[in-house]
């Protein structure tokens, strides 16, 4: 048994180093008798020729490789994504997004030579089907099924002024609508832009889809540019950054005594009242967006799936598994978007710009229209202006750093319950404001 | 799409007219809802109660007068308690794998001379 191992191993090995010994004459059936005859004379030749073309083959396939076609841009961006999955992983900075993102920046920069259907802008390409629901706006409308099924809306039930708050940290919206649109951006695409004041992934998406896909052609005939990207990029990784940008905000703009105002605690809400929230929140406001149904038609429809008290299985799907496979999908085709080709431009520069204003401009809308309601307020309905911050959505994230901002000045002031009010209703606000630049724009 | 009021106007105009209606727009849809769940809940309450007067109530609605000690705080209390607790809950497992030999005592179950010398 061992023997005849021995021989069929020497025979392969003999059959492996044949051409090089250059005994292929017969291996070669379409090669011609003059050739035949030429490696007859000079065998070693021949050898030397299967040498060059096994270097040629691997010269070839080096060229293929992410060696080969890597640029500066490949690497600043690969770095990038990498930076991403340092920031949740070390800094548990929305974790949940940063890691996909990440890994979809550092999937969407690894060189490769085109037309092999392998990047996400390569029609045909796999990358490229799932990136169809992000160039589509499939995906956001998921996501905020999940959110209103995940959202408990009864401090804003209990406590329905607060909403407001919501409205007001809107302004970042429009502010930075404008301020894109001073910078030379065009309507849509400073929609587009805008809406990163939003503080809400799922919606910037939604809109940029819609308006900044680089597929929609402007009035004087140019096509609009594709900021998919960079926009969705911003906004999630300001909403990553929630906890480093408000904080100074709060402090310069909130008085020392207005910190730690105690607000009273919000009243139980009945059930029915809660069932009866999304019902009246999705009329109301649909009917003065329409332009929002599917943003605003998912979050009180998954909203009513957990308050209807009878569809806790669709809730729990909603709020869950669903929510979660549409995240991975999502995050891993946002970051893939990001190929440095179609990123790294001056475009990126300014709407990274103009995001980190957005944010700065809605968290500063939200605190003075608060302490501008507490005009209006007496003694006990006093609202910590605190809570303004808020309103720019970032669920939860933008909630908690109010909490711990109060606990800072008073270490029993807890509003987290509080601050949760104009939280979610920064959701609608927003979704609210996507639609309203749609209808204008789209 | 639904409002291009001058298309000769420039852009930054058109801006200024989106900026102050959007905003415009965003308040009314809150403020709409804040009046109705500040003053038209209590009405469609009352109706919701009419209407399911009498039938089954299978989802029990919190009283709301019942529940007037249960503030904020307690439950934010709880919360951090539940909280607390399932931080402690992780499942730390040594990393360093050996494979240890298990010492067994003799085990003559399928033994057939232990079978044959000590019957049962």
């Amino acid at each position: 048994m061992r023997k005849l191992l021995i021989i069929f191993g020497v025979m392969s090995f003999l059959i492996f180093i044949r051409p090089v010994l250059g005994l292929n004459s017969n291996t070669n059936t379409d090669n011609t008798e003059i050739t035949l005859s030429a490696e007859q004379v000079a065998p070693e030749h021949r050898g030397e020729g299967v040498l060059e073309g096994a270097f040629n083959g691997i010269k070839q396939f080096y060229s293929y490789t992410g060696f080969a076609n890597a640029t500066s841009g490949h690497i600043i961006m690969i770095i990038i994504g990498l930076i991403f999955i340092y920031l949740g992983i070390k800094f548990d900075y929305e974790p949940l997004l940063l890691i996909p993102i990440g890994t979809g920046v550092m999937l969407g920069n690894i060189p490769f030579v085109a037309g092999n259907m392998t990047g996400i802008y390569e029609t045909g390409s796999v990358f490229n089907y799932l990136y169809f629901g992000v160039v589509k706006g499939i995906y956001p409308p998921l996501i905020f099924l999940g959110i209103g099924a995940m959202t408990d809306f009864s401090s804003l039930i209990a406590n329905p002024k607060l909403m407001l708050l919501g409205a007001a940290a809107q302004i970042g919206v429009f502010g930075t609508f404008l301020g894109a649109l001073y910078l030379g951006f065009n309507l849509p695409e400073a929609g587009a832009i805008g809406i990163i004041g939003g503080a809400d992934g799922p919606t910037a998406i939604f809109l940029s889809s819609k308006l900044a896909n680089g597929i929609n052609i402007l009035p004087d005939g140019t096509t609009v540019k594709n900021l998919i990207g960079p926009i969705a990029i911003a906004a999630y990784s300001y909403m990553a950054l929630v906890p480093v940008i408000q904080p100074p905000i709060m402090r310069l703009l909130v008085s020392k005594e207005d910190r730690k105002i105690r607000m009273k605690p919000p009243r139980a809400v009945s059930q029915k009242e809660k069932m009866l929230f999304p019902i009246i929140g999705l009329l109301l406001t649909t009917f003065i967006s329409p332009s929002a149904l599917p943003l605003l038609g998912m979050l009180f429809f998954g909203n009513l799936l957990k308050e209807s008290g009878r569809t806790e299985r669709l809730a729990e799907t909603a709020r869950t598994k669903l929510i979660d496979i549409v995240t991975i999908l999502l995050g891993v085709t946002v970051g893939a978007s990001t190929q440095a080709d179609i990123f790294l431009n001056k475009d990126s520069l300014l709407i990274f710009g103009l995001g980190a204003i957005s944010f700065v401009i809605a968290t500063m809308g939200g605190l003075f229209f608060a302490k501008f309601m507490n005009l209006f307020l007496k003694g006990d309905d006093r609202i910590n202006p605190l809570i303004g911050a808020a309103g720019v959505s970032a669920v939860p994230d933008s909630a908690r750093v109010v909490h711990t901002e109060a606990l800072k000045s008073d270490p029993h002031n807890y509003l987290l319950m509080h601050a949760m009010a104009p939280n979610v209703s920064g959701v609608i606000g927003s979704a609210v404001a996507a639609g309203i630049i749609l209808s204008f724009l789209a | 799409m639904l409002l291009y009021v001058d298309l000769d106007m420039d852009q930054i105009s058109e801006g200024y007219v989106i900026l102050m209606t959007g905003l415009f727009i965003v308040f009314s849809a809150l403020f709409s809802l804040f009046l109705f769940f500040r003053f038209g809940m209590s009405y469609l309450l009352y109706i919701y109660k009419i209407i399911t007067k009498g039938r089954d109530r299978k989802i029990e609605d919190i009283a709301v007068d019942a529940d007037e000690d249960f503030t904020g705080e307690i439950a934010a209390a709880i919360a951090t308690a539940i909280h607390m607790y399932l931080n402690e809950q992780h499942d730390k497992e040594n990393p360093i794998l050996t494979i240890k030999q298990a010492k067994k005592q003799y085990s003559p179950w399928s033994s057939k001379i232990y079978g044959t010398h000590n019957r049962l």
